[in-house]
């Protein structure tokens, strides 16, 4: 609702998914737009990472529709995801310890002349992404990751998910095990991406972190969406409430009788 | 920018009216331009001064060889670029050749650097000091000592073109007089005369409000590059603020606009502020009112006090918590007024509000949610710095470059080149 409303880059439409019984998303629309930080907020066991791993194409979906710059599209596996341009760095890092920061970059996508890896381009390639990023935390590309902060692993992350021209980057809270200083590193380098044009979901349970740097905010309450509203538009204490109970004043989903949720 | 050069080109059409500018005034005008380019903007290749500058390729051509032998920027090839083809070459400030000192008069650090055409720090010296009341003679023998020693150290080819200090206090315009600077002590000091005396370069030392400085550094170079509209709240000993509108740093009539810190946001019962009025959000949300709410020693002020409290509150401290809390509100109300009144496109939080903002961000955009008017809001971007602690002494030394970016030639050679 600002004056200069960007199209979605990424936009789901009804989206329905069920582990065995338990369904855990319920007709969730979500949409995403270049250039601004869509934060993805609810509580633990809200479907936020489920949403996600739909997104990233690790969980097919059940029924919605996923659109993508304007078609619709079919995202069945993460590789047809990246191909998209939506890469997703996932709670759980999944970065190698016992490998250094350009092959863990790399990782199951290595530069090869021939062969053999082509070294050269591939440390060329993460230093200008983490140039480009300013990103000076770091103090060598070969030093392993095992020797990194927590802080440092998410920046190595997130690298690696700009590393391959994307588009859509989707943080899975990664600012859940960090304190004050390396929070704010990351919040920096999260703002960074979305100035320079990627369309940015940000999961994140701390609320001073959501104000600081989305755009939009996205609150899921037991797999519905409950409101899609902009950052500039909603206080604390409604989201909160948009967290808690799936409504705020007029804001979130209706009032139903039947529908428990 | 007003230049005496009169001459042939002068003819009757523009005598007749009011005088046009001269064919040489426009030359000096888009020598400085240019520089101003690349001093900002980097390294670029000629086409893009072309296209930026709105000018034909082989005027900048001209300026561009101009600029060359003078010594204020080479053409060379670009650092590698990673692709393929024949790189075009790109023109380049000389950094190692021309330079400015810039000061900074901290609370608690007085610091001095050598920083070059194009913003690159050359050199820097620090020195620690203990906050609370200080000689203005003192500070300016102290900050000399340090900068001539590091003139001595950048030796022969190298010149220096102007010299800025920051100071946390009033500051009269044009002369730089320094009005009132509380913590220090300092009333109506001629502290940019005695840095002067005590440099003995021939140069004029420009003085300016550290806020207003900062406001400057994040404005060309920070959280507000390329935004035309930007408030900044640069928090320290107090809070200070400096305001760009339309691309221009606001002064006032004197010099003394943009203190934020003085506006008053809780006037009936509000806290006292060192500048005798009450509730003053310097008074209502400044690192002493933090720290008094969060139930700490308030005589311990700094950056490592702010820091503890945020960090408290991050591990669920709850005195800390509602303190940030507290101290957010105040914050929201005072940005909400603001955008009220300038209409900000973002709105910057450097020093110890940097922090402060990270840790409050929730109170400080709520409050302005519910406050400030919904147009002038919704498109309002909240940054923290992204200079640092340096914004004060980069501001300093774009103050210092602003003569050589009007009159390049006219400059250099005031400077002995
Ligand atoms: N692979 C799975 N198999 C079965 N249930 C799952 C699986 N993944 C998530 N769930 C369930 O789905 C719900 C949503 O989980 P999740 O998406 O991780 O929530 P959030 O990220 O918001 O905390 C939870 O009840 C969780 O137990
Ligand atoms: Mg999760
Ligand atoms: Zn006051």
């Amino acid at each position: 609702m600002t004056a200069t409303p960007t199209t979605p880059i990424l936009r789901l439409s009804g989206i329905d998914k069920s582990f065995g019984a338990v369904q855990v998303l319920h007709d969730v629309s979500f949409d995403v737009r270049p250039g601004e930080v869509t934060a993805l907020v609810g509580d633990n066991g809200a479907g936020k990472s489920t949403l996600v791993k739909c997104i990233g194409g690790i969980h097919p979906m059940d029924g919605g529709e996923y659109w993508f710059e304007g078609a619709q599209v079919q995202v069945h596996s993460p590789r047809e995801a990246a191909a998209l341009g939506v890469e997703i760095v996932y709670q759980d890092l999944a970065l190698c310890d016992n490998l250094d920061i350009v092959q863990n970059m790399f990782l199951g996508r290595e530069k090869r002349r021939g062969l053999v890896l082509d070294d050269t381009t591939m440390e060329e390639m993460a230093t200008q992404t983490l140039e480009g990023l300013s990103v000076r935390t770091v103090k060598s590309i070969r030093q392993q990751v095992s020797s990194l902060s927590g802080g440092q692993r998410q920046t190595v992350a997130i690298a690696k998910a700009v590393l391959w021209n994307s588009k859509v980057v989707v943080l899975d809270e990664p600012t859940a095990a960090l304190g004050v200083a390396q929070t704010a590193q990351v919040l920096e380098l999260v703002r960074r991406l979305a100035d320079n044009g990627l369309a940015v979901v940000l999961i994140s349970h701390n609320m001073n972190d959501v104000f600081a740097v989305s755009d939009r905010i996205a609150a899921l309450y037991l797999g519905r969406m409950a409101a899609q509203v902009s950052t500039s538009d909603v206080t604390h204490s409604q989201v909160v409430e948009l967290i808690t109970s799936g409504r705020s004043g007029d804001l979130g989903l209706a009032r139903s009788n039947g529908v428990t949720a | 920018m007003r230049c005496p050069v009169a001459g042939p080109y002068d003819d009757d059409v523009w005598g007749a009216m009011k005088a046009g500018p001269s064919q040489e005034e426009i030359r000096r005008h888009n020598l400085g331009t240019l520089l101003r380019h690349v001093h900002i903007g980097g390294s670029m290749s000629r086409a893009v001064l072309a296209e930026r500058m709105g000018l034909n390729r082989s005027t900048i051509l001209g300026l561009v060889s101009e600029l060359g032998s003078a010594g204020l920027v080479r053409e060379e090839l670009p650092r590698d670029t990673g692709r393929a083809g024949r790189p075009s070459l790109v023109v380049r400030p000389e950094s190692d050749r021309v330079y400015v000192l810039a000061f900074d008069v901290g609370v608690d650090r007085l610091a001095a650097a050598r920083i070059g055409l194009g913003g690159v720090f050359l050199d820097r010296r620090e020195i620690s000091v203990p906050a609370g009341r200080r000689d203005a003679g003192k500070v300016a023998e102290v900050l000399a000592g340090a900068a001539l020693d590091m003139v001595d150290a950048a030796g022969h080819g190298t010149y220096c073109v102007g010299v800025a200090a920051a100071v946390r206090g009033m500051v009269r315009r044009p002369d730089g007089l320094v009005r009132a600077a509380p913590h220090l002590g300092w009333e109506d000091e001629e502290f940019g005369e005695d840095l002067m005396r005590l440099l003995g370069l021939g140069l004029p030392v420009s003085v300016g409000n550290e806020a207003s400085l900062g406001a400057l550094a994040e404005h060309l170079r920070g959280a507000g590059a390329g935004c035309q509209d930007l408030l900044y709240l640069h928090g320290d000993i107090g809070i200070g603020g400096g305001v760009v509108t339309g691309g221009q740093l606001l002064s006032g009539d004197q010099g003394y606009g943009g203190e934020i810190g003085h506006m008053v946001v809780n006037p009936r019962g509000g806290r006292p502020c060192g500048c005798g009025a009450n509730g003053c959000l310097e008074a209502e949300a400044g690192e002493r009112a933090l720290l008094e709410a969060a139930r700490r020693d308030p005589s311990a002020t700094g950056r490592e006090a702010v820091h503890a409290v945020v960090e408290a509150a991050d591990r669920g401290d709850i005195t800390a918590r509602a303190a940030l809390h507290d101290i957010g509100d105040w914050l929201g109300i005072g940005v909400a007024n603001l955008v009220n009144v300038l209409n900000p496109r973002t709105v910057v939080f450097g020093g110890t509000l940097r922090e402060v903002f990270l840790g409050s961000a929730a109170q400080i955009r709520s409050r302005i949610n519910r406050i400030a008017l919904r147009a002038s809001r919704e498109n309002l971007r909240l940054r923290v710095g992204e200079l640092g602690d340096d914004a004060v002494l980069i501001g300093a030394a774009e103050l210092a470059f602003s003569e050589i970016l009007v009159g390049p030639l006219e400059t250099l050679a005031r400077a002995g080149a």
